[in-house]
């Protein structure tokens, strides 16, 4: 089904080709959902929200709500059973019988104004009976802690999410490997650590925000701010009883997502209000205030780790245990626990490994996927340890490295063969551009430098039944228009597609459009805008579709022209016979079809492919090994290495340089995949040093850009340095696969390895502020 | 749980033509309105739920609030509406009053400053006020309009509380008024935040200091700290270390000890008060250090260039 | 609450609004006039989204009252292309590179703009400062500095006006 990688590769792969989208964004006028004009029709719709973490609802009272004036519409849970959820159907689209954090949507108001809605909400009135939370992942893992889900075994679930019920754990993943037992009595050295990574956000520029209108007929329309068009209908569709085809999801330019605005957050809202008022748009825009706490965040993880080498420097055993504080709905959550747990031995090669990776409910906001789906969180403990030993040792970090990541090869932790990878070539690449083995001076005599590196490696975590489709159409000027269901969150998504399907079907790149917005009555199926897949996935398809389309035009031709298919080609928007030279513009051909030679009749028609992609060599893994013959699709690896400098007078870590390399298989727009190495560093750079949800009892103390800080363009690094690598992946387009996510896995072990090697301290987990860095200093004695 | 409005809540916006007709206004419907200037506060404020104005009484245009004026005899005078890019590139404000400059570039964003202004910051009495520090060393007075008519109170007397003046209902602050600076005059206002630019300060270090013959150090320095009391605070103990002793390192040591002895900081949940105490000792030692240096190596050209001009 | 009728010049045109009170500059621009191009991050004056210019100097206008700019001279987004032509700063921007999802371009562009009147050839720290109230979350800012060196290098070329 792939592109062979032998033969020449065809432009425009391989080249810097301007964002099909730039333009549109750079005047104003590219539409996001909340800019599309509804008219007077459009209602507003504000929610309330729980104040408490965990509480049972004793009654609510709406009768003052829908009495006030503009007020057009009031719902609460009892109009709605069903249960949502992508992998675990764990909740429902208001709460029914109980709340399980601060921020549960607990009833819904439509009308004329926001202020208007917001009035009607301070009306509703609120019984709770309040009940103990579980506010830490290992209490809510243990005996003591009290139930969030007593229904856990009742609710649906996928084949390869494993929960346990009467506990809090949604899913355990294991992986049981060889003998860690026999393992550590080999070790020379072993290191034992505990981290904890908190809580942050992905702060899209753009906040949620989702426009519903339910028709008398039952049919519904959703324009939203969204990564999953296709996921959300199903998802939506299912909760409420209806058939997915009497549901159409519109999902225009997205300002940012990094998984925010996958699965279902808060659209179903705008649905279940949009439902009481037939006829009528409802739009619910989240405030940045909500945003960092109602729809999804990146779960915390308290994370144990154990790894041991003997004396060449050779890992032996890895134990990890991971309680993921997934909070309040664990739906999408599970599968973070799941991909963490396959993962788990970081990108090396590891012959005894045990590993327990739980989902823990707790009275949290609802951790969802988010930018490396668990890897960041992950790679945060793993790859320090990994340099603790080395160090323990006396051996170099990169040398440590170089002995122990994978290769072609490889056996993984899942009992897998490694594919094809340039791990090797990114960890020594980027050793090389930071300069590794020398130290740059610091800035000042009250600062100190030092220079840090980690390695990562992620596949797409997904169903092993994820698929994309793409159809091309042509039109009378011969020019190309790409039908995708995946979506350009600003990653590029739409210029690579527009790429790849004019270097597969034969056409200049200026030639092809892609159809947007995503619409799910006209565009193709596409699982979701996540885990990296689009270039490698959607790619597949939309290749494989302009070869239909391809074939069709061949075919015509070669009649038309009585000869062989075999021989002839379409370059440049011409179709070409290698054979007899003879040439035709695409234009003459491909609505109106060839006249025969004759004249009595015609031959062909409207040119259109189709294509899909799933793939379908993915195995399970044995649930109580997490052993299987494979266990994802692929993976990109890759390393990252900073340059920083520590101020002993106020502790502030300042990254100096950035160098990073990532096996991208096949670079399909080599600026974009930068592009991408670099907002990811940057992305990653921020959750190392200034970002955490602050929660407290439950309660989230910083839900704002005050006192949740971001990086600015004053905290970024003089240099990035970024490095692409490419060994071919045997079934992506041109041989590509992704890097949307991977550039922000390993930048926190990276920087907390360069804080180490600066001045000598390690924190239990980010951020890295600088009162935290200036009181570490001051317990080790470093500062006064 | 932290739940402000989508938007403004609804109020009245008031645009007096005269400060009489401002006063009585805002006299007359106390508890119900205020003034605003930038707005970046009280649009926040109402935003957040935190206070329930019927009334926002728009005092930018009012006669003398827009004004910069300098007089080598009397000082420099800031209209209250001045936005603070204004001071920045003021001419008069960057050669004699520098630390107002410095202190104004340190706030939020170039957009922001298009707005804040520096009566604002002061009006709105945050312990962090950027710039509250610098107008404390530069023995600030604030011209007030009220019901009763126009008086001036010195800086020092003005704060009370956080987010508590003494300003009452009917009182505008119409413009700051700084003496002439002392000559050889140097400054330096340092602010931590968590990022680089554009926090709200975690804590803020202003230094002013001049030669001055009438002391035994030949100096007088003075220190304000930001974000560490619950009001800006001067640290008059400094002041009295530097100006009695002869300085040199040590003693700007023992002198960031007792800033930090004498600062109060609490916990919240932008930083502890222990770091905020050990960073108050940290950064007075630099800044009075830098400051020093500064009065040094400048009173040393002034000398050389005394002697030169002596010699010729 | 009271409505007021206000005659701001928007882009060059002269408008009549009707605003209540408690109305944003950004509120008007967006609801009350379709000028979408303006993008609503966070309501509180942090992330530089709304930024527009009003009488030449940027500002968040999610912190300005519609009624304040009676007689007042906004220029946003959509008024920076003329005729269908790029101004320099958005065709820096698209070659550079720094468009990624968009929403933090409008703003980021008039902040330019704007640096770049009163600062022909600003250095890379002039720069950041100047762009320290645009938030963005997908370039890393790289792209986007780039972008503002470029247009002043173009500008140098070119030396012509950034407004007509």
């Amino acid at each position: 089904m792939a592109v062979e990688h032998t033969k020449p590769i065809p432009s425009p792969i391989g080249e810097n080709k301007p964002k099909i989208d730039a333009r549109v964004k750079s005047t104003g006028a590219a539409i996001y959902a909340d800019d599309i004009q509804f008219g007077n029709n459009l209602l507003y719709a504000r929610i309330k929200r729980s104040p408490h973490p965990h509480a049972r609802i004793l009654s609510v009272d709406t009768s003052k709500a829908a009495t006030v004036p503009g007020v057009k519409a009031v719902v609460t849970g009892d109009d709605y059973p069903g249960y949502i959820g992508l992998y675990l159907q764990d909740r429902t689209i208001f709460c029914r019988d109980k709340v399980r954090y601060v921020g549960d949507p607990v009833a819904g108001v439509a009308a004329i104004s926001e202020e208007i809605a917001e009035k009607a909400l301070d009306s509703i009135k609120i019984e709770y009976e309040l009940l103990d939370p579980v506010l830490d992942p290992e209490f809510g893992a243990g005996p003591n802690a009290p139930l969030l889900h007593p229904d856990l075994g009742h609710y649906e679930v996928a084949n390869f999410i494993i929960p346990k019920p009467g506990t809090n754990i949604s899913n355990h993943f294991k992986i049981r490997k060889g003998n860690v037992e026999t393992a550590w009595k080999q070790c020379t050295a072993i290191i034992e650590r505990k981290y904890r990574i908190p809580h942050i956000q992905h702060v899209p520029i753009e906040p949620h925000v989702a426009i519903a209108q339910v028709e008398q007929s039952g049919e519904i329309t959703l324009w939203g701010s969204s990564q999953s068009p296709f996921a959300q209908r199903n998802l939506i569709a299912k909760a409420l009883g209806i058939s997915q085809s009497d549901m159409r999801v519109i999902a225009p330019y997205v300002g940012g997502g990094f998984g925010s605005k996958a699965g279902v957050s808060m659209e179903s809202l705008a649905v279940a209000i949009a439902m009481k008022v037939p006829g009528r748009p409802i739009k619910l825009l989240l405030t940045r205030e909500e945003e960092f706490y109602t729809a999804f965040v990146r779960q915390g993880l308290v994370s144990y780790y154990k790894m041991g080498c003997d004396e060449s420097g050779k890992i032996l055993a890895m134990e990890n245990t991971f309680y993921w504080d997934a909070g309040a709905y664990t739906e999408y959550g599970v599968n973070i626990t799941r991909a963490s747990g396959y993962s788990s031995s970081g990108p090396y090669e590891v012959p005894n490994i045990k590993t327990d990776s739980y989902c823990v409910y707790t009275n949290h906001p609802v951790g969802g996927p988010m930018r490396g789906f668990g890897m960041p969180e992950m790679h945060a403990g793993l790859e320090q340890c990994i340099d603790e030993l080395a160090l323990k040792l006396q051996i170099d970090p990169v040398k440590f490295r170089e002995i122990n990541c994978l290769k072609t090869g490889s056996i993984l932790v899942t009992g897998s063969k490694m594919h094809a990878t340039g791990l090797p070539e990114c960890l020594q690449k980027t050793a090389e551009a930071i300069r590794w083995g020398q130290d740059s001076p610091p800035s000042s005599p009250n600062k100190r430098r030092g220079k840090g590196i980690a390695l990562m490696w992620k596949a797409p975590a997904m169903p092993p039944n994820a698929g994309s489709s793409a159809w091309i159409e042509l039109a009378e000027d011969g020019y190309i228009t790409v039908g995708v269901g995946g979506q350009d969150l600003g990653q590029g998504a739409f210029t690579v597609a527009a790429q790849m399907a004019a270097a597969a079907l034969g056409v200049p790149y200026e030639w092809a459009r892609v159809a947007t917005p995503v619409d799910t009555r006209y565009s193709p199926y596409e699982w979701q805008t996540v885990a990296s897949r689009l270039t490698w996935s959607m790619g597949n398809a939309i290749v494989n579709a302009a070869q239909d389309a391809r074939r069709q035009i061949l075919d015509i031709a070669a009649e038309a022209w009585n000869e062989d298919a075999d021989n002839l080609d379409v370059v440049n928007g011409v179709v070409i016979s290698y054979k007899t030279e003879r040439e035709l513009p695409l234009e003459n051909l491909v609505v109106y079809g060839l006249p025969k030679d004759d004249d009595q009749g015609w031959i062909g028609g409207p040119i259109i492919g189709r294509g899909n992609f799933m793939p379908t060599y993915v195995t399970g893994l044995d649930p109580e090994t997490g052993q299987g013959e494979r266990a994802v699709v692929h993976y990109t690896t890759g390393a990252q290495a900073v340059d920083v400098e520590v101020d002993l007078v106020t502790g502030r870590v300042d990254v100096i340089k950035g160098a990073a390399a990532f096996d991208v298989g096949k670079a399909i727009n080599p600026d974009l995949v930068k592009a991408q190495m670099e907002g990811g560093f940057i992305q990653g750079m921020s959750s190392a040093l200034f970002e955490c949800l602050q929660l407290k009892d439950g309660v989230l103390q910083n839900p704002s850009f005050v006192d949740y800080r971001i990086a600015t363009s004053t905290d970024i690094p003089d240099e990035i340095q970024t490095i692409i690598v490419e060994v071919p992946q045997d079934d992506g387009p041109w041989g590509a696969r992704g890097i949307g996510e991977h550039a922000m896995v390993p930048t926190i072990p990276a920087i907390a390895n360069a804080i180490y090697a600066a001045v000598g301290v390690r924190l239990e987990g980010p951020p890295f502020t600088s009162e935290k860095i200036y009181l570490a200093m001051q317990d080790a004695g470093i500062v006064s | 749980m932290i739940n402000p409005y989508p938007g403004l809540p609804e109020f009245e916006y008031v645009k007096p033509a005269s400060l009489k007709e401002a006063s009585d206004f805002l006299h007359q419907h106390k508890n119900s309105a205020c003034p605003f200037l930038g707005g970046t506060d009280v649009f926040v404020r109402l935003r957040d739920r935190l206070s329930r104005e019927n009334y926002l009484v728009d005092i930018k245009r009012l006669e003398g609030l827009n004004n910069i004026s300098y007089d080598p005899e009397r000082g420099l005078t800031i209209g209250a509406a001045v936005n603070m890019n204004k001071v920045i590139v003021s001419p008069e404000i960057n050669s004699h009053y520098p630390i107002l400059v410095e202190a104004c570039r340190s706030v939020a964003s170039y957009q922001l400053r298009n707005r804040a202004t520096i009566a604002g910051n002061i009006c709105n009495a945050s312990p962090a006020g950027d710039t509250i520090g610098a107008c404390l060393l530069l023995d600030a007075k604030l011209s007030i309009n009220g019901v009763n008519g126009k008086r001036v109170v010195s800086l020092q007397e003005f704060f009370i509380a956080p987010g508590e003046t003494i300003l009452g209902p009917g009182d505008i602050v119409t413009s700051i008024h700084f003496p002439v600076p002392r000559p050889g005059t140097q400054g330096k206002y340092v602010k931590l935040g968590r990022n680089k630019l554009s926090d709200l300060a975690i804590v803020g270090v202003t230094v002013i200091g001049y030669p001055n013959n009438d002391l035994r150090s030949g100096y007088q320095i003075k220190i304000a700290l930001a974000s560490v009391a619950p009001v800006p605070l001067v640290v008059n103990q400094v002041e009295e270390l530097l100006s009695t002793s002869a300085i040199d390192e040590n003693i700007i040591s023992d002198a960031a000890e007792i800033a930090m002895k004498v600062s109060s900081p609490i916990d919240d949940i932008r930083a502890s008060a222990r770091y905020r105490k050990i960073m108050v000792r940290n950064l007075s030692q630099t800044t009075l250090q830098s400051v020093w240096t500064e009065l040094t190596e400048h009173s040393d050209n002034l000398e050389q260039s005394i002697k030169t001009s002596r010699r010729n | 609450m009271a409505i007021h009728r206000i005659f701001p010049t928007i882009n060059g045109e002269l408008e009549q609004v009707d605003v209540p009170s408690n109305m944003t500059l950004l509120k008007m621009l967006r609801e009350k006039m379709a000028f979408t191009g303006t993008k609503n991050g966070c309501s509180a004056g942090e992330c530089g989204a709304c930024t527009v210019l009003l009488n030449n100097e940027p500002v968040n206008s999610c912190l300005v009252l519609a009624v304040e700019c009676d007689g007042a001279d906004i220029v946003t987004i959509e008024g920076l292309a003329q005729d269908g032509k790029l101004a320099l700063v958005q065709e820096a921007i698209i070659k550079s590179g720094g468009v990624q999802c968009g929403f933090c371009t409008p703003g980021v562009l008039i902040n330019t703009m704007a640096l770049l009147d009163r600062n022909p050839n600003p250095s890379d720290s002039q720069i950041r400062e100047a762009l320290v109230g645009n938030l963005c979350r997908c370039t890393g800012y790289i792209r986007i500095i780039d972008s503002v060196k470029k247009t002043a290098q173009m500008l140098k070329a070119e030396r012509s006006e950034l407004w007509q």
